[in-house]
């Protein structure tokens, strides 16, 4: 799809809404904020220093950002919603975008949600599990293997990333897995 | 007698770059089209190719001994190269090349053997007194033994397979408690990988420099070797960057390596190109680790410092040719990097990444060389290794070919795929990596992050996944912007809905 940026607009909050958009903020995984003024503009403030950012589409290259004279190979590798994964000069980087008020309410749900967080164990290359280690319903150390997956010819040991209790395992010896297929279910120690 | 046809048992970057020389040498290659890849572009650098399309079977042609005989002697051709990887360590298929009167491009059945099973290099390596890491010259039968032999040399020590290869089939341990679990690891990861499960210990040299050395012996018993390759930036002893020569080694201790190299391959009687591999520890103590009994993927950065062509000199040397230079003749001549491009999620450690390379754009110059199987269009299938490309850099010293390394991997542009070009980046920035003092826990140890990025393209990136939004949104009413719709309720639902977590 071929991005454009249009003359700058302005925009409203929602269809009912006569409130205008003053900003929309990407987030990072981190949840470091990077706020764009509304009218979106191509001029850019890094450093103390504004210079504009043009987008080039070139037969060879592919799409790329120009920007203080250097060349920023750019695509979405991944989008959901308001989630992006943007690969720019092969590094991924990944933003929810919100608006003011959804960045409110995000804020809020983060810190309600809390400091016990469970984990979701997922593959992270696709695989095999040649063993599970542990089995539901055990105590785990932070670090402690839980399975090893075979991937492009390696054993892999998969660890506990936190300390808990094994709530649910998904697989089993022998089976296959993709990437990202939920494996192992930890419950949050103390 | 002059081999006039050659048959290449391999594909990818390494089928390519043994078709290039064969064509300078005026001589015929065949290629194989397997059911795997039929539109592989390493069959468009073949003079003929057999075939085999429309053939499905479990194993892969490139590792069937019977249907490679099969090939050969349907084409009629003189040799096989077998290039890296599948077949090419097999002392079997040498065998049975020799047996039906082709030449197998690399060193005798007995050398591959000898070199290939590494508790009997041990073995030989210890009657030629050949530096050894301490440990022992038998597999281990099982857990206990291994624990008697680890109490005995002390931790780390190191389980390694007796048939192993390419970091394969490696664990280290630090702590007896380790040891049984490990131990279990290594045979199975051995018996899946090499057919056999019998691994063995020896002591593990702490942050130890890889070194490898380069031989060329012919089979009139001249046996030189072209400089070492230093090959420490490895992750799971996987090499991702090596480069010619080592920033660690004195011309003295060079020699006193290169020697040591070439008394390994005679001890075998060596023909062909091979690489003799050592660690080297932070007192300058060097230790055999293994002969890899092939061409290597990491050949060019030896090509571009000596100015020969490896693969022209296999093909010589298996015609029966005298090696065309003295070990005086050897001079190495400046520096070279290569770098490793595998499609691998650097900031998801390392893993495959898979897909299809939408756009390619390589970076070129007299010091630039690419070596690639893949072109625009091409897929990282599951099949084969994540290898996309090697680049290779040469410079007049470290510093220049750094420096223009740096230059030519912002020219390297992929799109659709992850790459290890972005760690490369930040190894380049690197200070131990720039003064030459890493060691092959140079991931572990230097790095915090696998890949380099500044706060401005995260800047621009931000600003273009927002951009992407707002024209997404344009999209979907054009009428107007509708950023919350879906999302208006009621304020008393909503305050009712958060109190309720």
């Amino acid at each position: 799809m071929l991005l454009e940026l249009k003359e700058k607009h302005t925009m409203r909050l929602g269809r009912s809404s006569k409130k205008e958009l003053k900003k929309l903020i990407a987030v990072d995984s981190q949840r470091k904020k990077f706020e764009f003024p509304i009218p979106f503009t191509d001029v850019l403030k890094v450093s103390g220093k504004e210079s504009e950012v043009v987008i080039k589409e070139d037969d060879k290259l592919g799409t790329y950002l120009l920007f203080r004279n250097k060349k920023y190979p750019v695509e979405i590798l991944y989008k959901n919603q308001n989630r992006y994964e943007v690969l720019l000069n092969g590094v991924s980087y990944f933003f929810t975008v919100e608006t003011p008020t959804s960045y409110k309410r995000m804020k809020f749900l983060s810190t309600k949600g809390g400091s016990k967080k469970n984990e979701n164990l997922e593959a992270p290359m696709p695989g095999k599990i040649v063993e599970v280690l542990t089995e539901e319903g055990r105590e785990v150390r932070a670090g402690e293997p839980l399975l090893i997956l075979e991937a492009m010819k390696m054993q892999n040991e998969i660890q506990a990333p936190i300390a808990g209790k094994v709530r649910k395992i998904h697989v089993k010896g022998g089976q296959n897995v993709l990437k990202d297929d939920l494996m192992v279910e930890i419950t949050a120690g103390k | 007698m002059g081999i006039k046809s050659i048959l290449i048992a391999n594909r990818g970057e390494i089928a390519v770059r043994i078709a290039r020389t064969c064509k300078n040498m005026g001589i015929e290659t065949w290629g194989i089209k397997t059911s795997n890849e039929p539109r592989a572009h390493y069959l468009s650098h073949m003079d003929k190719v057999f075939d085999l399309s429309d053939e499905y079977s479990e194993i892969l042609v490139f590792l069937d001994v019977e249907k490679l005989m099969d090939i050969a002697a349907q084409t009629k051709v003189d040799a096989i190269h077998p290039g890296y990887g599948f077949l090419a360590e097999n002392a079997y298929f040498a065998q049975r090349c020799i047996n039906a009167g082709i030449k197998f491009i690399g060193p005798s059945p007995d050398a591959i053997h000898k070199m290939g099973n590494k508790t009997v290099a041990r073995q030989i390596a210890t009657q030629h007194e050949i530096p050894l890491a301490m440990g022992t010259t038998h597999s281990i039968r099982d857990a206990e033994e291994a624990k008697k032999v680890a109490d005995k040399i002390g931790y780390p020590v190191i389980i390694k397979a007796a048939s192993g290869g390419g970091g394969r089939g490696m664990r280290i341990i630090h702590k007896a408690e380790e040891l049984a679990q490990m131990f279990r690891l290594a045979t199975n990861e051995a018996e899946k990988a090499f057919n056999d499960p019998s691994v063995f210990i020896e002591k593990y040299i702490q942050n130890p420099k890889h070194i490898e050395f380069q031989i060329l012996a012919d089979s009139h018993g001249n046996t030189i070797h072209l400089g070492e390759r230093e090959c420490s930036i490895q992750r799971k002893h996987q090499k991702l960057l090596e480069e010619a020569p080592s920033p660690a080694l004195t011309p003295e201790l060079r020699k006193e390596m290169g020697d040591t190299a070439i008394r390994i391959a005679q001890a075998v009687k060596y023909e062909s190109a091979g690489t003799v591999e050592f660690l080297l520890d932070q007192s300058n103590n060097f230790f055999f680790m293994e002969m890899n009994t092939r061409i290597q993927v990491e050949h060019p950065v030896t090509e571009m410092i000596t100015g020969l062509d490896l693969i022209e000199q296999q093909i010589r040397i298996a015609q029966g040719e005298k090696l065309s230079l003295t070990q005086d003749q050897v001079q190495l001549k400046g520096w070279a990097i290569e770098y490793r491009i595998n499609a691998e999620d650097v900031q998801a450690g390392f893993s495959p990444y898979l897909g299809t390379i939408e756009k390619m754009s390589l970076p070129s110059g007299t010091n630039i060389r690419i070596d690639s199987g893949i072109v625009e269009g091409d897929s990282i299938s599951p099949n084969f290794d994540s290898m996309v490309a090697k680049l290779i850099v040469w410079g007049e010293d470290r510093q220049t070919a750094i420096k223009e390394s740096k230059k030519a991997l912002n020219k390297f542009w992929i799109k659709g795929l992850k790459t290890t070009i972005p760690f490369f980046r930040t190894v380049l920035e690197n200070e131990s990596f720039n003064c030459g003092t890493f060691t092959t826990s140079f991931i572990e140890k230097e790095l915090d992050l696998m890949h380099e990025s500044t706060d401005e393209e995260e800047i621009l990136a931000a600003w273009f996944a927002t951009l992407q939004y707002i024209n997404e949104r344009e999209k979907e009413a054009t009428d107007q912007v509708d950023f919350e719709q879906g999302k208006n309720i009621n304020p008393w639902v909503l305050n009712k809905r958060l109190k309720s977590f």
